[in-house]
């Protein structure tokens, strides 16, 4: 699996499902989708699908393909795919030709809001509500990536055949967010809220921790080791996740 | 100053002068304290000491001047217990006449010649500091002999820190560190032959602990005739046979811990127990191994000091003498019986698995392992000082008295789990 590859799925299935909490937690883009009605689809050629649905002021991410997509926009390698999420190509659109308008104006204002979250060089660091976001995307990003890596980079793969079964719960305290991985033989799945029968727990006393953590400002041994990050169960678990999670940044910047 | 509480009449630890130093720590060491000091498996780290002042017999006394009996042993080079006057005597005296200076000591002989008369398998030893400073040789030694590449060690094994000890994805390591190494299950021999049967002729070693000693789970013993079929094996395909017996060394049995299982490997490793805390590790190995171990290049700046090599010579006398294996046998499953009889009191389910002498536990209720954790845990803030990831380890100097106080902790431990859940 070729690097480029690696990222395409990292963009389609670890960046985009942002767009889910982007537009329950940020007013403006809550109020952009209030009353759109429909699913974007994103084909890439010999690479992975994704769609994204709009409905009744709530957005809805799939990591696969969708039956009836209004918009299906297609792209020729995962390379053309990469270019896009950083502005440098276009989509080929396969389907929906009267919604191009709507995707170059709306969508892009969608989309261009997600990047301002996600990248603290073009957001306001100094802005309490601006970090709890950007905190609170990007673990998200990294935890479903880890997903991404431990499925599709060899070397993630070697780790995650290292990680017992079961779930392992990830959480911001004391309000969230909350997600949880489950590795089962090599298989790998995530999802957004506490898992049923956590086997292990990794979590940051507050977002300050977590944001920290994750610009690797704090150093997670030590954030342990004074009660900043609390771990807890099957400790491996944590450990293999660490090291999948600290691949992450050669994908994803 | 936090008044301590106190449970049953037992005093529950407080730790804020470990706390503080810890924070001088973080600002000038990676990690505060690093490597299997560190407190990450610690859990919840709050319930665990970081500093140690003083030690003494099977105890030690933290920075906040808290009393516990030690069931990690130093994680394992404590064996005879903290300033056993025998060892330290031997030490004392070599100090007082050379320690590191520029030739070698006499000590370094009668050591070797000691070690050879012990230890079955040995024509020969060989001395460094740690563990890995021997696994390493062993490897290079049985990679120099045979002129192929590839060394075999088991799944969850741990031979030390080098990058190709580690398992892949690890910082600092690369891919291309384990293009040689191949992983196989415990106990499995048929997933032996068939990498050996993959690699024709380019396998130079295999290096096992002699049981199975992972952290984290139930540790195993060698399966019937498993270790007889593997010598027989390697040596029918030249491979050489490499023990790490850095963990289990002298506390199984004074010959190598091959000789409980019954079997003669090419090469052993020591460390930890060989000269209770003092810093030495050895190499011995077969005649047949002795020329090319001459041509293999490996040494270090401390591997000479005389100190430590007295201080070994005096350590494995006293051992033998008093047959430490077998005290530290008794004595663990004493505690162990104790153990396992309060849990079931409680309703618990206690797994013993390992050596009685380094038992790894587990409370099987929870498979998450967080109720062991809490347990263990609770114990230690009560003064019995024991992890819950790793085997603990039994000394010749843990008394009755400590293991009844411990069996008393135990006890309030599982009180305390209790009420919290
Ligand atoms: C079985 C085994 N081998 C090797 C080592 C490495 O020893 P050292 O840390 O002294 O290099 C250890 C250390 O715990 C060990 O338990």
């Amino acid at each position: 699996m070729n690097e480029s590859l690696i990222k395409a799925y990292l963009n389609l299935h670890a960046v985009f499902q942002n767009l889910e909490d982007l537009v329950k937690f940020d007013e403006p883009m809550a109020q952009l989708i209030r009353d759109w009605d429909l699913t974007v689809e994103f084909v890439v050629r010999n690479g992975p699908s994704a769609f994204v649905e709009f409905k009744n002021g709530v957005c809805r991410h799939g990591a696969t393909a969708h039956d009836n997509p209004t918009v299906r926009l297609y792209f020729t390698s995962a390379g053309h795919l990469n270019r896009m999420f950083d502005g440098k190509a276009t989509p080929i659109p396969l389907k929906g030709f009267l919604r191009l308008g709507f995707l170059k104006r709306e969508f892009a204002q969608l989309t261009d809001r997600l990047t301002y979250y996600l990248r603290p060089e073009l957001g306001k660091p100094d802005d309490e509500s601006y970090v709890k976001l950007n905190t609170i995307l990007t673990l998200q990003t990294a935890i479903y990536a880890v997903k991404v890596l431990g499925m599709l980079e060899p070397t993630s793969k070697k780790i995650a055949a290292h990680i017992p079964a079961g779930a392992l719960q990830v959480e911001v305290l004391p309000a969230g967010p909350c997600l949880h991985l489950v590795f089962d033989k090599g298989g790998i799945s995530v999802a957004k809220g506490p898992a049923k029968q956590p086997m292990a727990k990794m979590a940051f006393k507050n977002l300050q921790v977590a944001n920290a953590l994750l610009t690797g400002k704090l150093d997670g041994f030590l954030a342990v080791a004074n009660g900043d990050v609390v771990l807890q169960g099957q400790l491996p678990m944590v450990d293999n996740l660490n090291l999948i999670l600290d691949r992450v940044p050669r994908y994803l910047v | 100053m936090t008044s301590p509480d106190v449970s049953n009449g037992m005093k529950i630890y407080q730790y804020d002068k470990s706390a503080a130093l810890f924070r001088r720590a973080a600002k000038v060491i990676p990690c505060g304290i690093y490597g299997h000091f560190s407190p990450t498996p610690c859990v919840p780290v709050s319930a665990y000491p970081f500093f140690s002042e003083r030690t003494e017999g099977a105890k030690f006394w933290d920075v906040d001047g808290n009393e516990f009996v030690d069931y990690m042993c130093a994680y394992g080079p404590m064996v005879l217990g903290y300033h056993h006057p025998v060892v330290d005597e031997a030490y004392q005296a070599q100090m007082k006449r050379a320690d590191s200076n520029s030739v070698a000591s006499p000590k370094m002989v009668e050591l070797a010649e000691f070690m050879v008369d012990m230890i079955p398998v040995a024509d020969w030893a060989f001395f460094a500091k740690n563990g890995a400073d021997v696994t390493n040789y062993a490897a290079m030694i049985a990679r120099a002999v045979t002129g192929r590449n590839k060394i075999i060690a088991i799944a969850g094994g741990y031979h030390g820190t080098t990058p190709w000890m580690q398992a892949a994805g690890h910082h600092g390591t690369i891919d291309d560190d384990l293009t040689h190494i191949r992983r196989i299950p415990w106990n499995d021999f048929a997933a032996l032959e068939r990498v050996v049967a993959e690699h024709p002729n380019d396998v130079a070693g295999f290096i096992a602990s002699p049981y199975h000693h992972p952290i984290f789970v139930d540790n195993e013993m060698p399966a019937e005739g498993y270790w007889q079929k593997v010598q027989q094996f390697l040596k029918k395909n030249g491979i050489v046979f490499i023990i790490d017996d850095v963990r289990c060394g002298f506390r199984l049995h004074m010959g190598g811990s091959n000789e409980l299982f019954g079997f003669k490997p090419d090469l052993i490793c020591f460390c930890k127990a060989i000269a209770n805390g003092y810093p030495i590790s050895a190499l011995v190995g077969t005649e047949s191994l002795k020329n090319v171990a001459a041509k293999v290049f490996h040494t270090g700046s401390f591997w000479y000091s005389a100190g430590p090599m007295a201080a070994a010579l005096a350590c494995l006398q006293e051992l033998k003498r008093i047959d430490g294996p077998k005290i530290m046998a008794d004595q663990g499953k004493k505690l162990l019986a104790g153990m396992v009889e309060i849990s079931k009191a409680h309703g618990y389910h206690l797994q013993v698995s390992g050596a009685p002498s380094m038992p790894y536990l587990r409370i099987t209720d929870d498979a998450s392992l967080m109720l062991h954790q809490q347990w263990c845990a609770e114990c230690t803030r009560r003064g019995a000082y024991l992890t819950s990831h790793h085997n603990w380890f039994v000394s010749t100097a843990h008394t009755d008295e400590d293991i009844q106080r411990t069996l008393e902790i135990a006890d309030d431990a599982f009180k305390a789990v209790k009420q919290a859940r």
